[in-house]
Parts: C-alpha cells; sequence; structure tokens
C-alpha cells in the first residue's frame, strides 16, 4: 500500500468523516493519521466545524392552519385541471 | 431495496392525467400526516418559514399530479421528501448561482484551519480554533449555509439534518455517488471561506486577501 501524502488526504478528508470510504481507501488515510499530527489536527477541526453548523441549521415551528392551506393548494390544483 | 429507490420510478415523468376528488382524498389521507416533516426539511433547505410554506405546497401540488404513478404507497413520505429536496436542488440548473463558486482549484486549496493558524486572531487562546467559532452568532452561520449554491446546501443539509448517507442522497437527488463526494467536500470548503469572509468583514481577522 503506497503511503498517502497531506494533500491526498486532504482530497479525502470529508467522505473519511462522513465515514464514507471503506476499503483500501480508509485504510490508507488511517495509516497517514496514525503518523501525522497535523492532518489529524485538521481532522478534528473539521469534526468541530461540521458540530457547529449542524446546530444551527435553520429551524422553524410549523405555521398554524398550515395543513388547511395545502388542502385549499390541491383543492385549486384539481380545480384547474 | 431501499425507500429512495423504491419511490424512484414514480417521480420520473410522473405526470398524470387530472386527479378527481376521489384521488385527491386518498392522496391528502396518505400525504398529509407527512406534512410537520416535510415543513421542518423544507426551512432547512429554504432559510424562512415563508419559503418553506411556498415550497410545501408546490411539492403537494406536484405530488398530487403525480400520484397515480406512486406504486408503493407506504413510501409516500420518502416520495414526498424526494419530490421536495429535488425541487430545490433542481433550482441551481437554471439560475447561474454555481458561478459564485469561483475558481474550482483555488477552492479546493482553501483551508480555514490554516487561515486561523496563520492569522492568529486571538494570541491569548489556548483553543485558537474553538475560539474562532465562538465568535460568530448563529445568525451569521445560517446566512453562511445559506449563501451556498443549491447543488452544495442541499446534500449538506440532507448530510446534517436528515443525516442520509453518500448513497441515499445519491438515490434520492439521482446523480452519481462520486457527484454527492464531491459536492459535500466543496461545500464545506465554501462554507468555511464565507465564514472567513464574515470573520473579515467583522474585524475578527486582517483584511487582506492571500
Amino acid at each position: 500500500m503506497t503511503p498517502l501524502t497531506c494533500d491526498q488526504v486532504m482530497k479525502q478528508f470529508f467522505a473519511y468523516l462522513d465515514r464514507a470510504l471503506s476499503g483500501e481507501p480508509l485504510d490508507q488515510i488511517e495509516e497517514h493519521l496514525e503518523e501525522c499530527l497535523s492532518c489529524c489536527d485538521k481532522l478534528a477541526f473539521s469534526r468541530t466545524v461540521d458540530a457547529f453548523v449542524k446546530a444551527r441549521v435553520p429551524e422553524g415551528k410549523v405555521p398554524e392552519g398550515l395543513e388547511s392551506r395545502v388542502r385549499q393548494a390541491l383543492e385549486r390544483a384539481v380545480g384547474r385541471e | 431495496m431501499t425507500e429512495a429507490e423504491g419511490v424512484r420510478s414514480s417521480t420520473e415523468g410522473g405526470i398524470s392525467a387530472a386527479p378527481d376528488i376521489a384521488v385527491r382524498h386518498r392522496f391528502e389521507q396518505l400525504a398529509l400526516p407527512h406534512l410537520d416533516r416535510l415543513f421542518r426539511l423544507a426551512v432547512r433547505l429554504t432559510g424562512t418559514v415563508q419559503d418553506a410554506e411556498d415550497l410545501v405546497q408546490e411539492t403537494y401540488v406536484k405530488a398530487l399530479r403525480a400520484f397515480a404513478a406512486l406504486r408503493e404507497s407506504e413510501a409516500v413520505g420518502a416520495w414526498l421528501r424526494q419530490i421536495l429536496t429535488r425541487l430545490v436542488f433542481d433550482r441551481h440548473r437554471t439560475e447561474p448561482r454555481e458561478m459564485l463558486v469561483g475558481d474550482l482549484e483555488e477552492l479546493d486549496r482553501f483551508s480555514l484551519y490554516d487561515l486561523v493558524w496563520d492569522e492568529d486572531p486571538l494570541p491569548y487562546s489556548d483553543n485558537l480554533h474553538g475560539d474562532f467559532l465562538a465568535q460568530f452568532d448563529d445568525e451569521e452561520v445560517r446566512r453562511a449555509l445559506l449563501a451556498l449554491p443549491e447543488a452544495y446546501r442541499v446534500p449538506l443539509v440532507l448530510l446534517y439534518a436528515e443525516e442520509l448517507s453518500y448513497r441515499e442522497m445519491a438515490e434520492m437527488l439521482e446523480v452519481p455517488l462520486g457527484t454527492i463526494m464531491s459536492r459535500l467536500h466543496r461545500g464545506r470548503k465554501i462554507l468555511e471561506r464565507e465564514l472567513w469572509e464574515c470573520a473579515k468583514r467583522r474585524g475578527l481577522v486582517r483584511s487582506w486577501d492571500r
């Protein structure tokens, strides 16, 4: 197995973070991370950014009357055809 | 067969003849129980309650028209989420927002970690990167996420909020797995760049360009 450079690791960095890798690509990255503190720090930071943004994804309460407005839209859609 | 595979055939070219009242009632019975979850997904994808409501209505009307082609009524929730998500995801094909991404090679080289390290905006911090992030308020982060072109924002929201796997996203959005991989990679890079630009505007870091 050819050792990866940091730049090569960076290309698959987020796929690794998202657990989307398996087999040789995964083994190569894990082997690199065992030796490379800098990539480990970058990985930890990206995990932090992910959690930070994830906790701030927009949220909103379902507005009152939404279901009846959807029913009206459906009624209009049927009526038009 | 996954949920997404189960509903795929029914969203392809599924415009049927005009639905009558009995069909509409049957559709409402099956589809309206999913309204709250759909609405929450719509807010995450659009960022505002009003845009989310418009998107949800558009989704239901589109779904009603394609209802006759739905083969598995138990998969209606996944089918509705797919229609809604595709309505947002496909917008980029008619809008030039992709242009905002700029030079992709330059984007791939961008590293917020390195910039924060080099600029050292908080010289007395013993948790430099964490403290850098802590300076943003929630609204700034949301704006950075919503500033992403749909092609990048939709997969990121599906990852963060719906916790879909790459494969599930590829099936839902009907794009190759490699496309999902690169959109999630570059989407995060653009997001990091937006946060850096925001930090510069706020005077958190010196504002010369690198």
